[in-house]
């Protein structure tokens, strides 16, 4: 019978023994990050920077006539996130973004020099036979831009394996 | 892993690269080609490329220098605060290039769709949806004609030469364009852009016009009515003359003087000089005898007289015929052929007006379409000094004055398209029958492309009377005045630089179609008018119908210059033409009947009555007529209607009262807030039904094949004409009986046609009569020219019908109307004023400030000051330099 005076005391309910060894110290605990934060390459900044670099890009191939170039992005943005070990849910949004801010700037651009951008989104709305708000034109601008990017991501997604 | 896991793995894994690669495949496909009428997107909204670079063409131009090439000397632009430019240039040559260039500039996208609607090449933009359209004009051969009229040009001829300038300062906008790659959004989106300009394109441009005022189908619903309803009713409803008090401008007397061949070369002047006329060999029915039966005023002094070739009655070949052309045409885009008589020009002078010279006032009533038909512009050059509205597309101005001169024009509408049936045999396949002897048809071929569809093929028969409209039933010709090579330009560039009613009327001596009502007031205080153009005399046949094509009734010529309406200074000091009949009945040439070739005079007599006796008129005054709301017909109407309400035994309901009591106090003015306007309109409507639908019900007319030619409606000209008569000098006519019906008089049925009215305006606006304010039924709109819905105006609230001097057609929506208002007093010797508006806008883009600026002034009423020729006193000035 053990001794009641070691009750609730380590190895108080341990028959024949006393004095059972500790166990193993535990690993401690990992710092908890947000998931899209472990495994990718790089400063943060310097992916920040290059996806600006690629809007701008964007932009000015769109000046130039170059409409293809967000898909272009799209397929870079891919590679790019599988060499960087970015996540999808990370790299997906990141290149619609820099797609939409490619195709933005040239429109933004018109406006702050006086175009009429939004009256002519109205117009353009209106001859495709849409609801004829700027904003329809517009939105649909953007998503053309956005579905290629994502498309190029896809496909680039596809092609690289994990690393 | 078994053999089946590997496959299912391998296979997993060629998937998850195939899917996206062909997903990727056909996402750019799509962006960059487009998928059958869906445009190339990529391109189309590459915002530094696409349709959003057509943002800064909405931009207002700015103050400065540009380089045009091809300009001998710079040329001075300068524009208003509405964007009407003056250009002041060394030299014709110089002034029309950037004439050419300016148009452009602000009409491009117009000046390509109209070119593309007659020379048939709509569907290469529109799609599918445009290859009909495409068909017809290829069949009646507005390009054929047009390069038929380039071709015979002298290339050292002033046209010829204004011709390749005007194309010069196109094709200069056009390579700018391309340069800076700032389309239009049209071009942008559909990724069609148009080629460069040619000469050619400026006359189809002409003709499109022509079409539009000059093109009929009205012979096929005559026959349509006439299987229906028999030769005899037909023509009692449908008379030659008008049966109404009209107020023609050339009361007489008139002289005979024979006919003149058309020009030589055409389709209709081979058969005129070619041909023998030869009786018709068939059992035939005279023009006499027919409208002996019908109605006695039906056939005017000049008939055609003789024995028709044509068999008696409507063969049923005939109707398929005539529906299947019918149905084509109603297919066609709004306003594409002719179909609403309205235009109003009217002169006074002496002391009539204010100062003893002379004043003009013109308002031609056209789709009022955005943008407008018109583009103002005032010109200068030596030896050329013009201020108007040009038609884009066209260099000069078509309706203005310059410095001596000022003229106006309504369409005369005389009968200018008649239709044949040719004789064709199933053992001599391509060859018709002609003056005896079977002729082999000319063929031509045309391949029309289609913007996200296949190539359509298309043959085109053409015979001595002109090109084969339909073979459905029978073979269908038709012999259109407008397939006339005419040299309308020149006679227009002359117009522009005649300094009096000599030069005027010698000028408009060449004009050809489509037949127009020039109107004309000069410095000098001299006022006149003339309905120039072609009138096609048969010798045989009924030409309000189709006529047999084997030579009997061809055209034997036209009405001598000479013998056509005109009038100068009139001792009323008065003229007016609002598309009435500009003749009495003893004029001795057939010029049309009363369906569709002419207004019913409403509009006519309205104006004479507002000028009649006026002294010391003046702009304010024309203004007063042209935005005049008064309904004449409803003024003659309401007594008799009054007196039929209030008949003995005739009981009223207390809201059949209320509205009778409207009108009793009404003054026929058809305002928007007029609830008198709406029980008058809707009773007027509803009469007509009560008398006519009976008549159309018995008969089967086949209402469906034409609506807007054959369904009982205000609309239809003879109807009211003979009703009008009918109420006020035929009460006991047997029409007012329906067939199989009681024995009705007019008073009987008005009374009922109200209490139908009555109902039908509570059941759509209430049962308080006094609320029913016209504005509320009655709307215009004015449809933008791409017929996207969002880029029009309206509709709005509006006053006015189609008799009103400011006329509103086409419906209870109308849009069709006064196209442009203009008012020209001479105050001296190359001393006067002018002042104009238009629906409208300068520029044709949606998103310019000068897209529809101009609307709200039309609107209200008020008038704009015509830049005179020369003027540099605009907000903005360019200079072009070589």
């Amino acid at each position: 019978m053990s001794d009641l005076s070691r009750l609730g005391k380590r190895g108080a309910y341990r028959l024949g023994r006393l004095g059972a060894p500790a166990p193993a110290p535990a690993r401690p605990p990992a710092p908890h990050y947000p998931s899209w934060v472990p495994g990718h390459r790089g400063p943060v900044l310097l992916w920040l920077l290059g996806s600006l670099a690629a809007a701008v890009l964007i932009a000015l191939g769109a000046a130039a006539g170059w409409w293809f170039l967000p898909f272009v992005a799209g397929l870079a943005g891919g590679a790019a996130a599988r060499y960087g070990r970015w996540r999808l849910r990370v790299a997906l949004p990141a290149a619609a973004l820099v797609a939409a801010v490619g195709w933005a700037i040239p429109l933004g651009w018109q406006a702050l020099h006086g175009a009429p951008v939004r009256a002519t989104a109205r117009v353009v709305a209106a001859l495709a036979g849409l609801p004829p708000h700027a904003s329809v034109a517009i939105a649909a601008t953007l998503i053309v831009a956005v579905l290629q990017a994502l498309a190029g991501l896809w496909l680039t997604w596809a092609l690289i394996p994990r690393r | 892993m078994t053999l089946e896991q590997r496959r299912s793995r391998i296979a997993w894994r060629v998937l998850r690269v195939a899917i996206p690669l062909v997903a990727c495949a056909v996402l750019l496909g799509v962006l960059a080609f487009g998928y059958g009428t869906v445009p190339a997107l990529g391109p189309a909204l590459d915002p530094g490329r696409g349709v959003w670079t057509s943002a800064s063409g909405a931009e207002l131009p700015h103050s400065q220098a540009l380089s045009l090439p091809g300009l001998d000397h710079p040329v001075q632009v300068s524009f208003t605060s509405h964007g009407v430019p003056s250009l002041r240039a060394a030299s014709l040559h110089d002034l029309v290039l950037a004439e050419g260039y300016v148009q452009a500039r602000f009409r491009l996208a117009q000046m390509d769709l109209e070119r593309r609607l007659g020379e048939g090449r709509l569907a290469q933009l529109a799609g599918p949806s445009a290859v009909s359209s495409d068909k017809f004009e290829l069949r009646l051969g507005l390009v054929r004609t047009a390069e038929q009229e380039w071709a015979q040009m002298p290339r050292s001829s002033a046209t010829a030469q204004a011709l390749l300038a005007f194309t010069k300062g196109v094709n200069d906008d056009l390579a700018q364009i391309r340069r800076d790659r700032q389309w239009p959004a049209l071009f942008s989106l559909a990724g069609v852009y148009p080629g460069d300009w040619t000469p050619v394109d400026s006359l189809v441009i002409q003709g499109d016009l022509t079409q539009q005022l000059g093109f009929t189908t009205t012979p096929l619903d005559y026959a349509l009515l006439e299987r229906a309803l028999g030769a005899r009713r037909t023509m009692a409803w449908f008379p030659v003359l008008p049966p109404n008090q009209q107020h023609p401008y050339d009361p007489g007397p008139y002289r005979k003087a024979g006919l003149v061949p058309l020009q030589p070369g055409t389709s209709s002047s081979q058969s005129s000089a070619t041909k023998t006329v030869r009786p018709a060999p068939s059992p035939s029915r005279s023009a006499v005898a027919v409208t002996a039966a019908g109605d006695s005023a039906a056939r005017p002094a000049g008939s055609p007289a003789g024995r028709s070739a044509r068999p008696a009655g409507v063969p049923a070949a005939e109707v398929t015929a005539a529906s299947a052309l019918l149905a084509e045409v109603n297919a066609l885009p709004a306003g594409q052929v002719h179909t609403y008589p309205d235009s109003n020009a009217w002169a006074a002078n002496g002391p009539a007006v204010a100062g003893g010279r002379s004043m003009l006032a013109g308002d031609p009533h056209l789709p009022q379409t955005i943008p407008s038909i018109w583009y103002q512009v005032a010109l200068s050059a030596p030896g050329y000094q013009v201020s108007g509205v040009s038609v884009p597309g066209l260099p000069g101005v078509l309706l203005g004055h310059n410095q001596h001169i000022a003229w106006s024009l309504t369409d005369t509408q005389n009968q200018a398209t008649l239709f044949y049936t040719e004789r064709t045999s199933k053992s001599r396949p391509g060859q018709y029958f002609w003056d005896g002897a079977w002729r082999r048809m000319r063929q031509v071929h045309y391949t029309i492309a289609v913007r996200g569809g296949a190539a359509v093929r298309l043959t085109v028969d053409l015979t001595v009377h002109g090109p084969i409209m339909t073979q459905a039933g029978q073979t269908t010709s038709v012999d259109w005045m407008g397939n006339v090579p005419s040299p309308d330009l020149a006679v227009m560039l002359a117009v522009n630089t005649a300094h009096d009613w000599a030069q005027f009327h010698a000028a408009l001596a060449n004009w050809r179609a489509p037949s127009q009502n020039f109107v004309y007031a000069d410095d000098q205080g001299h006022i006149g008018a003339i309905s120039a153009g072609y009138y096609p005399e048969v010798r045989h046949g009924q030409p309000w119908l189709p006529m047999t094509g084997t030579g009997a009734d061809d055209v034997a010529g036209v009405i001598p210059y000479s013998s056509v309406p005109q009038v100068y200074d009139p001792s009323g000091h008065v003229l007016a033409t609002a598309n009435q009949r500009p003749v009495g009945p003893s004029y001795p040439y057939y010029i049309g009947t009363t369906a569709n070739f002419f207004d019913p005079g409403y509009r006519a007599s309205q104006i004479y009555a507002a000028l009649a006796g006026g002294r010391g008129m003046t702009p304010a005054t024309f203004a007063g007529v042209q935005t005049s709301l008064t309904d004449p017909l409803a003024r003659r109407i309401l007594p008799a209607l009054l007196g039929a309400l209030h008949q003995p035994g005739a009981r009223l309901t207390a809201r059949q009262q209320q509205a009778a009591s409207l009108l009793a106090g009404w003054n026929g003015a058809m305002t928007a807030s007029s609830a008198a306007a709406s029980v008058w309109w809707t009773f007027w409507t509803d009469y007509l039904t009560a008398v006519f639908r009976p008549w159309w019900h018995t008969a089967a007319v086949p209402v469906h094949r034409d609506p807007s030619g054959l369904k009982v409606s205000p609309d239809q000209a003879s109807l009211d004409e003979v009703l009008e008569t009918w109420t006020l000098r035929d009460p006991g006519n047997a029409a007012f009986t329906a067939p199989g019906g009681p024995r009705r008089t007019a008073p009987q049925v008005i009374r009922a046609a109200f209490a139908t009215a009555v109902a039908h305006l509570s059941a759509k606006l209430g049962g308080t009569p006094s609320q029913w304010a016209w504005g509320r039924l009655h709307s215009r709109q004015f449809p933008s020219l791409t017929q996207a819905d969002a880029l029009g105006y309206g509709p709005r609230a509006a006053g006015g019908d189609p008799w009103t001097v400011d006329a509103a057609d086409g419906g209870l929506v109308a849009s069709q109307g006064p196209s442009w208002r203009m008012i020209v007093a001479w105050t001296g010797p190359g001393s006067g004023t002018g002042q104009g508006i238009y629906p409208g806008g300068q520029s044709e883009n949606p998103a310019s400030r000068w897209y529809e600026d101009q609307v709200a002034d039309w609107w209200n009423g008020r008038y704009l000051p015509m830049p005179p020729p020369g003027s540099s006193a605009g907000v903005i000035r360019w200079t072009l330099r070589p």
